[in-house]
Parts: C-alpha cells; structure tokens; sequence
C-alpha cells in the first residue's frame, strides 16, 4: 500500500500532478487528503469491468493472496492429483473434480472473474427434456385458445392433436 | 473432402445477409464443454486425447446437425494447412500451434464446427453472416443438446459446466460479433467506446479472436462473464450494446461526411481503383484499402457491389489460401503478388456478374 503523502497514514488513491516552476511534481493523495484539496476523486469502475490482461493479472494476484492467507498451496485435487499451486501457475484446471478440491478458492476466484459464483443458465438434460416439453405444451394451449377464439378450427384441431401426442408422452 | 478444396468454398457465414449497415461481418457463438468422468486438456494422456476423439466422432456421427461433418485430425495436417483453418474460423490458432491428439469437425457449409481436445475437451462453435446472435446461439444451443443426448458432460448444479479455465465456466457460452467500424477510427472515437465496452464487461479482440491484431478495422467484441447470467441475458446483451455501437459508427460516419465529404469520397474511390489495378498487394495494404471499400459501401457511395464479395475476398486472400491455390510456398514477396493478381481476376469477374 501507498500511503498518503500528507497525512503519510491513509491509503493513497489518487495521484496528483502539477507543474510549479516548470518542474512536474506528482503527489500521492488519500481520499480524505484529497478532499480537502478540492481534488475530485474518479469513482473508479466495478470490479468486472477489466480487461483481460488486467484481469489475469488479478487472478494471478488473488491466487497469491489465497494462498499465503491459507497455506493452500499444497491442497491436491485426488482425483488428477493437480496441485493449488500448479493450477496457479498454468491458470487451468487438471480435472472436473479439481472444481471440488479447490472448491473455497475457486468461489472467490469466479466471483472475482464473472461477479457472481452460481450457476443460472442451461442445466442437465433431464431438465431441459421435461421443461423443454413442459414449455411446448403450454405454448401449444396458448395457441390453442387463440386459435379456438379466432374460430379457426382446423388449426385448432391440428394444435390438439399435437397437445394430445405430447401429453401421451 | 480434400482440404485444398476449401479455398473454393464459399463458407456461409461470409455471405454478407444479416448485415443491413454493412457493419457486422458475422457472429459468432462457441461453448466450451467437457466429458465426465476424464481429465481436462492439460492432464490428458495422448491415449485419452485418442479415446475422446473417438466418443466425439461416434456421437456425432448420430447428431444430425453433424451428419455431413467432414472430420480433419491435426497430425495429418501440414502447418499450412491447419493455417488454412485458422483462416477460415475453423479452428483456433491455439489449436494449430499444439502437438498432440486433436482434430476439428465442420460442417459442409461451415456454419457448425466442433474444436476437439483444444483448451477444453469440446469448442461447439456456430458461425452466421450479420448480426444474428440469437439465431447463432439457438443453433450452438441445439448442436450442445444433439451431442449431450450421446455424451455425459462434466457440469455442477452450483457452477454449471466445468471448463478447464475458469473464465468459462457456467455457461461455458462466448459470443461474439465482428464489426468494420472505419469512422469510428478515422474520428478517433474508437478509444472512447471501447473503454465503454470494457467497463461494461465486454472484451475487445482482432480478427482472429484472442491475441490477434486489429486489422482492416474490424474488431471482434465479445462477453467476458459465463457464470451467473443465462445464455438468454448473454445473447441480448451483446445484441444491445452491438445496436449501440452500430448507432456511433452511423454518428461518425456522417460526421465525417458532413466535415470532409470530398476526402472521404476520395479515399474509398481511390482504394476501389487501387484494389482493381494493383500489381503488388501486402495483406496490410489490402486489408486497409479493403475497409476504404466497404466504407463506401456503408456510405452509399458504392453501388452493387454486394458485401458477399468482399467478405469472401477478406478470406481467400490469406497467406494460407493464397498458398493452397498456388500449390506452393510462396516468399512474402510472391504473395503479395498473387493476392494482387486474385484480386484483379475476382473482381473482373465479379463485374462480368452485375
């Protein structure tokens, strides 16, 4: 950490340049400091909002800061046999269990990445089949009302039929 | 199918349909998916990279949007001819480079494709002309369900499908558009609305994706987070900030029409009469004078040259095709050559076309 150049006891956040005399003096501020100075301080932007370069960078940052505060690197995954530390050097994962065995690291690690650490899109296949045909069926009564209401029978006997097969199903 | 033949293939994506403004090339949607039950990439050994390849062949074979795939296996490749891939978008320049059991498997249209044993066991790729993002991801969506229904994917309830890196993991969905945003350049706007799209989560690449320079003025945008958003909010994102960047693009251009319409008219006359007469051509130069062109067509100011054409020029006019068409390896300098002499000959009989 920086720390300020007046208080010399906060965290310094931004730098301040300025010329006196021709010559280019770059201060180091706190935001209290800085306040104080009527220097307005840039809201800085969210946390997944990097650039992958930058990103990587953290990642590799945050693997360090994991590891020194928990003394994981020698956590193995038993599956693979892949070590916490061999991941933080490769950046990629040996095996699908290695999600488990490095589980506490790997939450902070993806949240740090994507902001968020669960899972909300496509689930498993035994999922999507009876969704998937839940979804039809109400899609086709849906329809089935409209076309009764519009008196078109002939589609409306088409989409019955159809509404019939699925529910055999 | 003869992998030279390629070069006479007119991959669909290129086809320019989709593109009203003349902006989006094409987009693109990938998934990243993984077996159950094996290592990842970086712990497979060559007898498992060999098993994996045969599960995937055998369960493509019954997919049906696979069924005409032609299947090419790395090791029986020549370095320019897996180049000729890269070229064409089928496959990464990651995956050319590395040694081992690997292979892609493509449709005939080149609209599907399946990387296999690169980063991740699979890469299910979908590739469409213009901006249709949502048809893209139906497709890559339907060929993920196709090959699941054979294959058991390594996937969690908490953090969904398991990638070998975790920046994919989730949804393991990674769409991206490819847009010619000339004035945007020329106006020297273009560093302000890539910031925009970094902050907003969003990364910016070249031609060739990850690590590639931006050539031509073509820049590939693309979603960084896969976890914690639907598939559904990914694509429509994407779609939204697309508009968005369509719309500043359209601002520039006509900014730049209304301060210097005369160099702007001169610029694309001069790139379409250079493209139709040079001799010598570096893929650079080409690239830059091919932008100048498309411009003027976004501009109006070209009339029924169809964008088609010149996508399908911005690919056969790589080293790699330029070489395959001559059945030779050509110095830099003999393909600057040959990419002049295509150029004049595509052209002339583009003409005879119209």
């Amino acid at each position: 950490m920086k720390k300020c150049g007046v208080c010399n006891k906060r965290e310094a956040i931004v730098s301040f340049t300025h010329i006196v005399d021709d010559v280019k003096q770059t201060l180091l501020l706190c935001h209290e400091c800085a306040s104080e100075k009527n220097i307005k301080v840039l809201v800085v932007p969210p946390a997944q909002a990097k650039e992958a370069p930058v990103l990587v960078k953290e990642i590799k940052i945050e693997l360090a800061k994991l590891a020194g505060a928990e003394g994981d690197g020698g956590v193995r995954c038993s599956t693979c046999a892949m070590s916490y530390e061999e991941f933080k050097k490769i950046g990629r994962l040996g095996c699908p269990h290695c999600y488990d065995a490095f589980a506490s690291q790997l939450e902070r690690l993806l949240k740090r990445i994507h902001g968020d650490d669960r899972h909300r899109g496509k689930g498993p296949l035994e999922a999507a089949q009876s969704t998937g045909a839940a979804d039809e069926l109400e899609r086709l009564r849906e329809e089935l009302a409209q076309a009764v209401a519009e008196e078109a029978f002939e589609e409306a006997a088409q989409l019955r039929d159809r509404i019939r097969v699925l529910e055999g199903k | 199918m003869n992998i030279e033949d390629l070069v006479y293939n007119a991959a669909s994506w290129l086809s320019g349909a989709g593109d009203a403004d003349g902006m989006v090339v094409s987009c693109r949607a990938r998934l990243a998916r993984n077996l159950a039950g094996w290592a990842f990439a970086p712990k497979t050994t060559l007898e498992d990279q060999k098993k994996i390849i045969e599960q995937v062949l055998s369960a493509a074979q019954k997919c049906r949007p696979m069924c005409d795939a032609a299947f090419f296996h790395m090791n029986t490749l020549q370095a320019n001819q897996r180049q000729l891939l890269v070229e064409r978008h089928l496959i990464s320049p990651a995956l050319a480079k590395s040694k081992g059991q690997r292979g892609v498997l493509f449709n005939a249209d080149e609209s599907l494709g399946v990387m296999i044993n690169e980063e991740d066991h699979l890469r299910l790729q979908a590739i469409l002309p213009g901006l249709q993002t949502h048809a893209a991801w139906q497709r890559v969506d339907a060929l993920d369900d196709a090959l699941r229904s054979e294959l058991d994917w390594a996937q969690s309830e908490r953090w969904g499908f398991l990638t070998a890196c975790p920046t994919n993991t989730g949804t393991g969905l990674r769409i991206s558009v490819l847009i010619h945003l000339p004035a945007l350049v020329l106006t020297e706007d273009i560093e302000r609305v890539m910031r925009g799209l970094v902050r907003m989560a969003f990364a910016v690449r070249g031609f060739y994706g990850e690590g590639t320079n931006v050539v031509g003025n073509l820049f590939q945008i693309s979603n960084q987070a896969t976890l914690g958003v639907t598939e559904g909010e990914i694509v429509e994102k994407l779609s939204e900030i697309t508009q968005q960047i369509i719309s500043h693009e359209k601002e520039a251009q006509a900014a730049l029409l209304a301060d210097a319409s005369a160099q702007v008219e001169d610029k694309v006359w001069r790139a379409y009469g250079i493209l139709q007469h040079a001799r010598v051509l570096s893929g650079q130069d080409f690239m830059n004078l091919l932008s100048a062109v498309r411009l003027g067509c976004s501009l109006g100011l070209i009339d029924g040259l169809p964008l088609g054409f010149i996508n399908q020029l911005m690919i056969v006019t790589q080293p790699s095709h330029l070489q395959a068409e001559a059945s030779a390896d050509l110095s830099s300098a003999d393909r600057d050559v040959r990419r002049a002499e295509l150029v004049r000959r595509r052209w002339a009989e583009q003409r005879g076309l119209s």
